[in-house]
């Protein structure tokens, strides 16, 4: 349990993150995330964010020790894509029991990972705290510390007990995992000075394929991607990579940040979502892996690479402008989508009657001033009822927000259009944007809309 | 079975079915020599190289250009409908004169679709009766049928065979009275229904017409014409319906929520679903008879679906009723269009419980829309049931491409031409009246569409080109029960979303399902 507690302390303290830095040595003790509320409506829990960070490693098994409430409910449950393995989305759990709670969990653990090996032999297996066996004082680390010397393969512990914290401490501690137990731990066949890892991209909907041609085209290689679309021996050796680029969220900072203090790797933030936004993340990772030594061409072949794919992309968007414009779009997302899809839109003639900035850092409501001005409207915190309300006052056309807001626009009469996890279409990279902006306008002229703004006939008048 | 159809030959020790037998390798072997030998067939390049012609537009012009070929209709003819009319009515036994044989069929094709036995018989006319005419064979038919299956009413029609050789019902009928054969005051309503004029929804408007008339207008002369005495109840004709067991249930609670006094003049849902506990009903539910003449002093009557009943309608009309027509509503404008009639005719509010329904199907609706959104369909069925589809489509944001009925006229084309402008989601969309489906066939490959509507029949346009069918309609022979479920109100609307939903999904799923290939987006959530 110890362990937990200092990982969890090491997380709040990370000094990457400019929230961290802003707060008081006390305010930091306490944690990145408010306490929930007990009664409100919450989120995922830690371990949620810690398999949902892990899971879309591919050729792993993911075991989850615990009760079957933890896996049961939630395997195979994120839309994120492989291009090989499968067994990331097989359900692994030891499915602990009533006697298993008497006597600890341990050896039935231990067994679970006997048998996960004998049978899908997979290059690692990544084993799951839940609150249950944290309880009962069941201690993973010993047990897959024992099992990877039995059985000569790497056991990963991951310490996620749900109680930890929040979803986002969850994604922490995912990263505090494979910094501790994954990375640095092989080496690559060969390495180019072209080598970068993404960290942040879970290849959901295939996004990581949106954006990889322009990679490929420009001979940067992926070394690894954490964790989209990841095999195990990928991320064991990714700290041979010349530079990172940080995407989509602060979740994985830790990584970013450590990697770049062990093993001297630079990393920005950047985003894949949006024209400019795509274009400004392959110019710095250009320019980050010229400044680590590679060939100063790149700079040059990037810059026409960008103006080639923005015409074509700006070029596809015209289509839309004259459907688009005018229409009231209300973002309910988090982190840098709060503002990076802002201008693709506004580019279409839309507008942004509001941005939710709940997961976004100063810096984030730094850039929606800067393309929304400072009249911006930014939403800290919104219950489904306030949301519900602004939506039903029609103050705008169409909300862009995660599932779990869907049924509120819907029952406030407002067409939605899916852009988080569970979505299904991919919207990264210069096609990506072409894409949302397709799909924003198929759900604004959906004629059910009409249908849901009108009252039944016969209550007319 | 622990047959492996594949490897195992056929003795007598170990018998192979259908689906195993010929892919026997001797049985292969036999067809390749046979066809090596015997049959002289073209090349087999030759053969795929015209098989591929047919998918093109050269192939398509010549098709279209056909005048007096019809290659695989989508409609049924006059008897079939006539007998649906029929059955709805109280211990009717529907009578068909003519030759047996056309009644086998409207037997089997009415057992095939609802699972159900189906009581009709025939006069069994012949080569004699040909010649001499069928005189004899009505008098003896009426009598046995009469004496065998003791209905309550008896309801003629007629095969082309009777036509043809211009045997009249009214006093053949009278003849066989005369005779004997029933009762003098027993009821025999008629209607003429050849075959060669029209299709099975021509053969329900004759047939429900006939009843109307019979009972109306003095039963063939035998008593006085009723005297029409306006009343507060609507009458409801529901039309040639595949879905009828379902959607009669579904009307009668939407009009007992309505509240009111209704009247739903032929209910065959009740003879087409009767439950297995030991006891055979050959006859079961239905308008009672003393309800058809009661039902001259409606108020008003509602047609489900128009083009089922374009002499009926008029004919009450001129007995001094309200006529309403609507197309067999499918979704929520057309449900709201009925249940307002129903409202306007009976001066009674819309109950919350049905707003409710809608609110529901318009939340169903709205969930789903992204995935239906923009799909193009192809749609063929009997002409009101092709205007509900259609109408449906459109509210979901789907884009009809094709609709077509074998059985529809100009003024069906021209409805649904109407109804196509009026959403900029029917702009690319055709509509063929009177087309059959190796028309389909070739609109299908050259315009292709990603889902079609149809029945049964449409299972051979879906291998042929490969566009994923969902079943709808009449008949619906390889798929059960179906029939059991409303199409008709807001519940129905919500059963139709559901069976497009499922076969998009089904699709995405099968284009998704190869391991290691495509199953990377053969996702649990869709």
């Amino acid at each position: 349990m110890s362990s937990v507690s200092e990982k969890v302390q090491a997380v709040f303290q990370e000094p990457g993150c400019a929230k961290n830095r802003a707060k008081s040595e006390k305010e930091r003790k306490k944690g990145c995330t408010k306490q929930l509320q007990p009664g409100a409506a919450a989120g995922g829990c830690a371990f949620d964010g810690a398999k949902i960070a892990l899971q879309p490693i591919t050729d792993v098994v993911h075991l989850v020790h615990g009760p079957i409430a933890c896996e049961g409910n939630s395997w195979d449950n994120r839309g994120s894509k492989s291009s090989d393995s499968h067994l990331y989305r097989m359900g692994f759990t030891t499915d602990i029991r009533e006697m298993d709670v008497v006597y600890g969990g341990e050896k039935r653990l231990f067994r679970a990972i006997k048998e996960a090996i004998d049978r899908y032999d997979p290059p690692a297996i990544f084993v799951y705290q839940t609150c249950v066996p944290a309880l009962i004082g069941d201690d993973i680390e010993a047990v897959c510390q024992a099992a990877k010397k039995q059985f000569g393969r790497p056991v990963v512990p991951v310490q996620s007990p749900g109680f930890a914290g929040s979803k986002n401490l969850g994604n922490k501690l995912a990263g505090e995992a494979l910094l501790d137990h994954v990375i640095g731990t092989e080496e690559p066949s060969y390495t180019t000075p072209y080598d970068v890892n993404i960290i942040g991209e879970y290849n959901l909907a295939g996004e990581l394929w949106q954006v990889q041609p322009l990679f490929d085209q420009l001979g940067i290689r992926i070394l690894a991607c954490i964790s989209g679309n990841a095999k195990y021996r990928e991320i064991a050796s990714c700290h041979r990579a010349k530079a990172t680029i940080l995407v989509c969220s602060k979740a994985m900072i830790n990584i970013a940040r450590k990697m770049e203090e062990r093993y001297g790797i630079p990393f920005f933030e950047g985003s894949f979502y949006g024209i400019s936004d795509m274009s400004d993340a392959l110019r710095n990772l250009a320019g980050l892996l010229v400044r680590q030594g590679a060939p100063g061409e790149l700079l040059s072949k990037t810059e026409l690479l960008i103006r080639r794919e923005e015409q074509k992309a700006w070029e596809k968007l015209k289509v839309y402008q004259k459907r688009l414009a005018g229409k009231r779009v209300l973002l309910i997302t988090g982190g840098v989508k709060s503002w990076s899809v802002v201008s693709a839109l506004q580019e279409v003639g839309m507008e942004i009657v509001g941005t939710s900035v709940k997961k976004s850092t100063e810096e984030d409501k730094e850039r929606i001033k800067k393309v929304m001005g400072e009249e911006a409207h930014m939403i800290e915190e919104m219950t489904p009822r306030e949301m519900y309300r602004m939506l039903k006052e029609a103050r705008a056309d169409i909300m862009l927000s995660g599932g779990r807001s869907q049924f509120v626009a819907l029952k406030a009469k407002m067409p939605w259009l899916d852009i988080n996890q569970e979505r299904h279409h991919a919207y990264a990279g210069y096609e990506g944007m072409v894409a949302l902006v397709a799909e924003i306008d198929r759900a604004l002229y959906n004629p059910v809309w009409q249908e849901v703004r009108l009252p039944a006939p016969w209550t007319e008048g | 079975m622990e047959t492996n159809g594949e490897t195992k030959s056929q003795n007598a020790e170990h018998v192979l079915d259908h689906f195993h037998l010929f892919r026997q390798p001797q049985y292969l072997e036999m067809f390749e020599r046979k066809k090596r030998e015997f049959e002289d067939p073209a090349c087999a390049d030759e053969v795929e190289q015209i098989r591929e012609w047919t998918k093109t537009k050269e192939y398509r012009d010549k098709n279209f250009a056909r005048e007096a070929i019809t290659i695989n209709p989508a409609k049924a003819c006059q008897p079939l409908g006539a007998i649906f009319a029929a059955v709805g009515f109280e211990g009717t036994l529907p009578f068909v004169h003519g030759s047996q044989g056309c009644v086998a069929y409207f037997r089997s094709h009415f057992s095939r679709h609802f699972k159900e036995p189906s009581g009709c018989v025939s006069s069994s006319m012949t080569e004699d009766a040909a010649v001499f005419g069928g005189l004899n064979n009505m008098i003896d038919g009426l009598a046995n049928s009469y004496a065998l299956y003791k209905p309550k009413m008896i309801a003629v029609s007629t095969t082309c065979m009777a036509e043809v050789i211009g045997d009249d019902l009214n006093s053949f009928i009278k003849n066989a009275r005369d005779k004997g054969s029933v009762p003098q005051d027993f009821d025999v309503p008629f209607a003429h229904t050849p075959s060669f004029v029209g299709s099975h929804i021509t053969g329900y408007d004759n047939m429900m017409k006939g009843i109307l008339e019979y009972f109306w207008d003095g039963k063939a002369k035998t008593i006085a014409p009723l005297e029409r005495k306006p009343n507060e109840r609507i009458n409801l004709i529901v039309g040639f319906d595949g879905n009828v067991v379902g959607n009669m249930r579904e009307l009668r609670r939407i009009l007992e929520l309505m509240g009111g006094d209704y009247l739903i003049v032929s209910d065959n849902s009740d003879v087409w679903d009767t439950p297995a506990d030991g006891t055979f009903r050959m006859y079961d539910g239905g308008t009672k008879l003393a309800e058809i003449s009661e039902a001259l002093h409606s108020k008003a009557t509602i047609s489900m679906q128009s083009f089922c009943t374009p002499k009926t309608l008029p004919y009450i009309q001129g007995k001094g009723q309200e006529t309403v027509g609507l197309h067999y509503p499918i979704g929520v404008a057309a449900t709201d269009q009925f249940l307002q009639e129903v409202s306007r005719l009976s001066g009674r509010p819309i109950p919350e419980a049905l707003e409710k329904e809608r609110g529901r199907l318009v939340d169903a609706i709205a969930d789903s829309s992204a995935h239906i959104h923009g799909k193009r369909f192809a749609v063929y069925a009997d002409p009101d049931v092709a205007l509900g589809i259609a109408g449906f489509l459109l509210e979901l944001g789907a884009e009809p491409a094709h609709i077509l009925a074998t059985n529809g006229d100009a003024a069906w084309e021209q409805k649904v031409r109407e109804l196509l402008d009026h959403s900029p989601f029917g702009a690319g969309c055709q509509v063929y009246p009177g087309k059959d489906l190796w028309h389909m066939r070739s609109l299908l490959f050259t315009e292709p569409v990603d889902f079609l509507i149809g029945n049964t029949y449409a299972k051979y346009l879906e291998r042929d080109t490969g566009t994923p069918l969902i079943r709808f309609g009449f008949p619906i022979f390889d798929r059960h029960h179906h029939h059991r479920f409303p199409v008709w109100g807001y519940q129905g609307g919500l059963n139709v979303l559901v069976r497009i939903l499922d076969k998009i999904f089904d699709e995405m799923d099968r284009n998704t399902n190869v391991p290691a290939k495509s199953d990377y987006s053969f996702d649990i959530i869709r």
